[in-house]
């Protein structure tokens, strides 16, 4: 019995971990989103663009935990997603180029590289 | 008072006429242009124009070439010195005291005789001028693998185009004014456009040429 | 009781499972046309190795487990110029590297060793001693991280940190030591983020150098550079400068200025330099306008299509003036002034400076020859400036071409007895150093006995210039150069001796006569037709 057991927990946790292979973020991938998606629409619309090395890695995981954009009255996913993209691949190239990766995937690339690029991450990055 | 009228320049030279003169102020002004005397289209344009103008141009001057050859009209090029002293005279002088004019147009001579030498000295010295170099201008792109480039220089090309370039230039303003030398101001130019030339009255109107 | 329970028991689980079993079958069927996630990038993932695992306290350490599988990296790398900083140019046998050469930038590395080799691809070469030999002392990294997060840092003699270190010191800001063991096992291709680590800021920071070369091209957009576009063709250095047993192909030393060998074809012996243009794109790249062809028997590709250098939002040093170095602040204390872009362009330390940016080359006829001023070479100070290198060139021997340019210009110390340039210790937190002490002749003495050349004890100042070929930077091909950029008047080409370019080089005596004569004839044709009409009137 207990035999059968950790046979079915064995199985059942070999077939988990096959299809669930964790993804490695890309972060020079996150790096041109971030850029030409974030970076780009924040410098044309806004005073002062938004870097990396703004805030602290903490703090970039719980600005994209939270998920709100312009003060809450939208998602920060929502600029992740294909319809996202596919509305602006006209005229931006990061869209265009990234239109088919999976959503989550093209988050996890930013947040890499938002980790990565924090104030305090491996590799400070500033806007440019 | 009536005025004789002959039907001097067929369809096909008016055409011939007014298309060259279209092309030859082409020319002139992005010609002058790509040469950087002043600024009208911007230098690519002017010299994308230039090089159409040009063929264009090309294109013409075989037809015109054509019809001349086949309609014996070449010999309306033919130079002749005789009367060329009473055209000098005439304009130096006849055409300030009303003096009729020494040369009569008919349809087997239009020009009159300094319009003739004119008129070869564009065809035997302008133009060769400006049609060689010109040539090798636009065939530039290919005297390297040719092997012009030994013997050529873009400068000099370039030139000799402009001399001739000059040359044409003053042609034209001659060739303009003196369009308004005529039997009247008007009607050489009327003839250009119309086909028929005022060739003055019968009674006292000038002999017609020989 | 207990036992058939346990047996019931039994049999309804193996029943539960033969069935998922069967499910689970299924499902592998299906799964197995959808092969399972395979890396493309590479043979190998090195997260797997053995060798990799665990933690590593220093370079040399990752390096040999590296080379426990590459058994002939290091020897291939040690015989490239990135190991040795050494080249010997064939043409006129003059010795160059970087630890050879000057430059109007820091100068050069004499003494300054544990700073200028950050970007060495080694480690530890402190001073002229260094074990060349040593396999274990080659620098796997610094080439082949992906991860973005090594670092070697300037004073480290090419070593990364291992522990917080104070960068600039005093500054407050700690960098962290890099996880060797982490990189090591995500370790990959080289990319720009590898090359630029040192190339992007050759001269002692962003952009200084090469003005074609900064970080902006890490991950530039398409008018940056069309090649390198990282939402576009996404190029790495590598796919021109294409590389085989470490030894990259396409060095400044020794440039292809004319490439007459065509589009390279596989297979094809004795094709050259695979950096160039014509390497990919051959010697008749335009399809549209055969005219530019021509154009491009005698002009550089890279003179229309690279517009402007220091195009990406980093400034480029365009001269440097060592001569006003030393001046302190109001406090005394060491200081520089910025410009409204934030530059710097006076430090204390180092002197004055001009910075530019989206800066228009200068061109000249370059065949690929360059001879550099090297260290007991003869200068004279004069107005006209000395060449630390000297380009060859011209339009009438058959190889030269038009190029694009950086001209460095620079006021730089020399010895006005020996008459030669010097090398000064300048880096360092000794009592020698100029950076920190501000006493020229005890600097140079030390660089130049470092060296073993002679130096006088004075110190002047020389107006030096130096060319760096620009190539970088290619704009997409409607960014490239408009025509009257050089056909008209105020030529970017102007100067250009042996070409003739309508709009730009006609003859003004001949302009002057024609236009005379047309007027001429305009103004007797108009007196003409006056008299015309005041004698008809007159009737």
């Amino acid at each position: 019995m207990k035999r059968s057991l950790m046979l079915i927990a064995a199985v059942l946790g070999s077939v988990a971990a096959g299809s669930a292979v964790a993804y490695d973020a890309d972060w020079k991938r996150g790096r041109v989103y971030y850029r030409q998606i974030c970076t780009s629409c924040h410098t044309a619309q806004m005073p002062k663009p938004i870097a990396p090395n703004d805030k602290v890695k903490a703090d970039w995981a719980a600005y994209l935990q939270a998920d709100k954009h312009a003060k809450g009255k939208e998602t920060v996913k929502q600029y992740f997603g294909k319809p996202y993209r596919a509305s602006i691949k006209a005229t931006n190239q990061a869209a265009a180029k990234f239109a088919e990766v999976p959503d989550q995937d093209l988050l996890d690339d930013v947040k890499a590289f938002l980790q990565k690029g924090a104030k305090d991450g491996d590799a400070p990055a500033s806007c440019s | 008072m009536s005025a004789t009228k002959i039907y001097v320049f067929k369809r096909f030279e008016r055409f011939w006429h007014w298309a060259q003169m279209l092309l030859v102020l082409t020319l002139l002004t992005t010609g002058f242009e790509v040469h950087g005397a002043y600024r009208l289209f911007g230098f690519e344009r002017a010299a994308g124009y230039h090089t159409i103008a040009a063929w264009s141009l090309v294109g013409l001057w075989v037809f015109a070439i054509f019809w001349h050859f086949t309609t014996g009209e070449w010999k309306q090029y033919i130079p002749t010195l005789a009367k060329v002293d009473a055209m000098i005279k005439y304009y130096a002088l006849g055409i300030f005291t009303d003096a009729p004019h020494p040369f009569r147009a008919t349809r087997l001579k239009k020009h009159n005789p300094l319009q003739r030498l004119a008129y070869l000295g564009v065809l035997l010295f302008i133009s060769p001028l400006i049609w060689v170099t010109g040539w090798f201008y636009i065939l530039h792109d290919n005297w390297t693998a040719w092997g012009w480039d030994k013997y050529l220089s873009l400068e000099t090309v370039a030139f000799f185009h402009t001399v001739a370039a000059f040359m044409m230039l003053i042609f034209l303003i001659a060739h303009v004014y003196l369009t308004t030398a005529g039997h009247t101001p008007t009607s050489h130019i009327k003839a250009m456009i119309t086909g028929w030339e005022e060739v003055g009255d019968e009674e006292t109107g000038a002999p017609a040429a020989k | 009781m207990r036992n058939s329970t346990t047996r019931r028991w039994q049999g309804v689980v193996a029943g539960l499972w033969l069935i998922s079993a069967g499910a689970f079958a299924a499902a592998e069927i299906k799964e197995a046309k959808e092969a399972p996630p395979v890396r493309l990038d590479s043979t190998a993932d090195h997260s797997k190795f053995k060798q990799l695992q665990g933690t590593f306290d220093s370079g040399p350490k990752v390096t040999k487990a590296c080379l426990s599988c590459h058994t002939e990296a290091a020897r291939q790398v040690h015989r490239t110029k990135h190991w040795t900083w050494e080249f010997l140019n064939p043409d006129n046998q003059q010795r160059l590297g970087k630890k050879n050469v000057l430059n109007n930038f820091c100068i050069s590395i004499s003494q300054n060793y544990p700073f200028c080799t950050s970007c060495h691809v080694g480690y530890g070469w402190k001073d002229k001693n260094f074990d060349f030999a040593a396999e274990e002392n080659v620098d796997c990294l610094v080439c082949h991280d992906t991860t973005g997060n090594y670092k070697k840092l300037p004073g480290l003699a090419g070593h990364p940190a291992y522990k917080p270190v104070e960068t600039p010191p005093g500054s407050g800001n700690m960098v962290k030591p890099p996880d060797l063991a982490k990189i090591a096992q995500k370790i990959g291709k080289t990319s720009r983020d590898t090359c630029g680590a040192c190339h992007f800021f050759g001269g002692g920071g962003d952009g200084v150098k090469h003005g074609d070369m900064d970080s902006s091209l890490a991950a530039p957009d398409k008018d940056l550079d069309i090649h390198m576009d990282a939402t576009g063709l996404d190029f790495t250095c590598a796919t021109c400068h294409a590389t085989s047993s470490h030894d990259v192909p396409g060095s400044r030393y020794k440039p292809t200025a004319t490439d007459k060998h065509g589009a390279h074809i596989r297979g094809k012996m004795g094709q050259g330099n695979p950096a160039t243009c014509q390497a990919c794109h051959g010697n008749t790249p335009h399809k549209e306008k055969a005219r530019l062809n021509t154009h491009a028997e005698k002009i550089a590709c890279q003179t229309c299509h690279v517009p402007t250098f220091a195009r990406g939002g980093v400034a480029t040093k365009m001269s440097w003036d060592w001569s006003t170095a030393g001046q302190k602040g109001a406090d005394g204390k060491h200081m520089t002034r910025k410009d409204d872009h934030n530059h710097v362009i006076y430090d204390t330390r180092k002197g004055d400076f001009v910075l530019g940016e989206k800066v228009k080359p200068e061109y000249r006829w370059f065949n690929g020859d360059i001879s550099y001023t090297l260290l007991g070479d003869k200068v004279e100070k004069s107005d006209v400036p000395t060449g630390v290198n000297r380009i060859g060139g011209s339009p009438a021997d058959g190889r030269s071409m038009i190029w694009p340019m950086k001209v460095m210009r620079g006021v730089q110390p020399f010895d006005p007895i020996n008459k030669t340039l010097v090398m000064p210790h300048t880096a360092g937190n000794d009592d020698i150093g100029f950076w920190k002490n501000l006493e020229w002749e005890k600097a140079i003495a030390d660089g130049m006995q470092n060296m073993g050349a002679p130096f006088s004890g004075k110190v002047d100042f020389i107006k030096t210039e130096m060319f760096w070929p620009i190539t970088h930077m290619v704009a997409p091909k409607d960014k490239a150069l408009a025509c009257a950029e050089c056909h008209s008047a105020d030529s970017r080409l102007k100067g250009i001796d042996g070409i003739y370019m309508p709009s730009h080089s006609q003859k003004r005596w001949l302009d002057i006569a024609g236009w005379l004569a047309a007027a001429a004839t305009l103004l007797g044709v108009l007196i003409h037709g006056a008299l015309r009409i005041v004698m008809s009137r007159r009737k």
